[in-house]
């Protein structure tokens, strides 16, 4: 078989070659929707006063924490949701995970005492935000922890189950809490602010 | 999601991918209507190759991700886009899809603790040929890359070096000796299924 014939051969086995061609519109839609893309630092630079923001859609999540040397606190995401998971040591990070069941919850107003209910709570900076994570370094933990860092996770399946949105960026300070392996949004999780402090002061005082 | 997985890249997927400093990127790219210009001639045609690559290589959600993912490097680096914008991009779609198969293992670790989700169907090889897929699958994972980007992408070893990050010259011995191990491994495997062509040289 000369190189011809082998080229030939794997190109009739090309996986894409059924792949239909896009459709023009969409290409176009997609070239435009980059280019309004927010960018970064570089950006910046040319003039443009663009936020380095990265707006992070997390779904009404479920959130799974895992110990990271595997002092495990999972537990089944319908399981109960008031015990906070049995953590036996300090784990270096605590990995919040989304699940397949998010979505669908109403939101309410926040309160202490429905921010009591979290088992995982934190006041924490944005440390960086790459490879599908968001991670955050908590200075202050109210429930939970502790643990050095708390990696965020958002895989895609789960994007289109979006309840609320939480605006994440790098440097930035939040306030995150989870309740029985959900991340809960509504206002409960969000940039940090005084009135959402107080609240979670009183939440876990 | 696109949006989201778009910023990350940002971030990271163009790490390896050779050009300038970015920062001399902000002192170049002063007329943002040249570069949206740039942009809306060269993409388009970035498209096409690109999504059939990742077809290739991923399912068809992390191929629309990562696809996003590039788009965006390459608007963000158009400063450093050369003439001949695709064996380029190619190399950061192969950063941006590296980073979305981390992400995706390591949801997957989370998933198998959980038992809550499904895992990614693994990328597509030929299977209307199974002796190709075999053969191709014991090939060294670089040599059966290399030998994808020659056949599927249609690219010659100079095009080559650059998705690799290697010296023409290299991807040359390179793309040479992967065709000799690919005709190897096709004569064992044809061998052992009883596909061989001809047989007439054996008595029994």
């Amino acid at each position: 078989m000369n190189d011809d014939e082998l080229r030939q051969r794997m190109r009739t086995a090309d996986p894409a070659s059924a792949l239909p061609p896009g459709d023009p519109a969409g290409v176009a839609r997609l070239v435009e929707d980059v280019m309004s893309t927010e960018l970064t630092t570089e950006n910046r630079e040319t003039g443009t006063h663009e936020r380095s923001r990265l707006t992070w859609i997390v779904a009404a999540a479920a959130v799974v924490v895992i110990a990271s040397a595997g002092i495990l606190g999972v537990r089944a995401l319908t399981g109960d949701d008031t015990t906070p998971p049995p953590v036996a040591s300090e784990p270096a990070s605590i990995e919040l995970g989304v699940s397949g069941s998010a979505g669908s919850g109403k939101c309410m107003v926040p309160t202490a005492e429905a921010l009591a209910t979290a088992d995982v709570a934190f006041d924490g900076t944005v440390t960086s935000m790459a490879g599908g994570e968001v991670v955050l370094e908590p200075t202050t933990w109210y429930a939970g922890g502790p643990a050095a860092s708390v990696v965020l996770t958002a895989p895609s399946e789960q994007m289109q189950e979006v309840a609320s949105a939480v605006s994440f960026e790098v440097g930035g300070r939040y306030l995150v809490s989870a309740v029985g392996g959900n991340v809960t949004l509504c206002g409960f999780s969000a940039p940090y602010s005084e009135e959402l402090a107080t609240l979670y002061g009183q939440a876990f005082g | 999601m696109a949006q989201l997985a778009a910023n990350q890249a940002q971030l990271e997927c163009d790490g390896e991918v050779p050009g300038p400093a970015s920062g001399v990127v902000g002192q170049s790219g002063i007329v943002d209507e040249s570069r949206r210009e740039r942009f809306e001639r060269v993409a388009p045609g970035l498209v096409e190759p690109l999504r059939r690559y990742l077809a290739r290589r991923t399912d068809a959600d992390t191929a629309e991700d990562v696809l996003a993912e590039t788009l965006l490097v390459c608007w963000r680096r158009i400063d450093d886009l050369p003439e001949e914008p695709l064996p380029w991009a190619y190399a950061v779609a192969a950063n941006c899809l590296r980073n979305a198969e981390r992400a995706a293992r390591r949801q997957r670790r989370v998933a198998a603790k959980v038992a809550a989700l499904e895992p990614r169907p693994v990328a597509a090889e030929p299977a209307d040929d199974p002796d190709l897929a075999q053969a191709l699958g014991r090939l060294r994972a670089e040599d059966a890359e290399l030998l994808r980007l020659w056949a599927w992408e249609q690219l010659a070893p100079a095009e080559i070096a650059t998705v690799l990050g290697i010296s023409a010259n290299a991807a040359s011995i390179r793309l040479h000796r992967a065709r000799e191990k690919l005709r190897t491994e096709l004569r064992k495997t044809e061998r052992v299924s009883g596909h061989e062509g001809s047989r007439e040289g054996r008595t029994s």
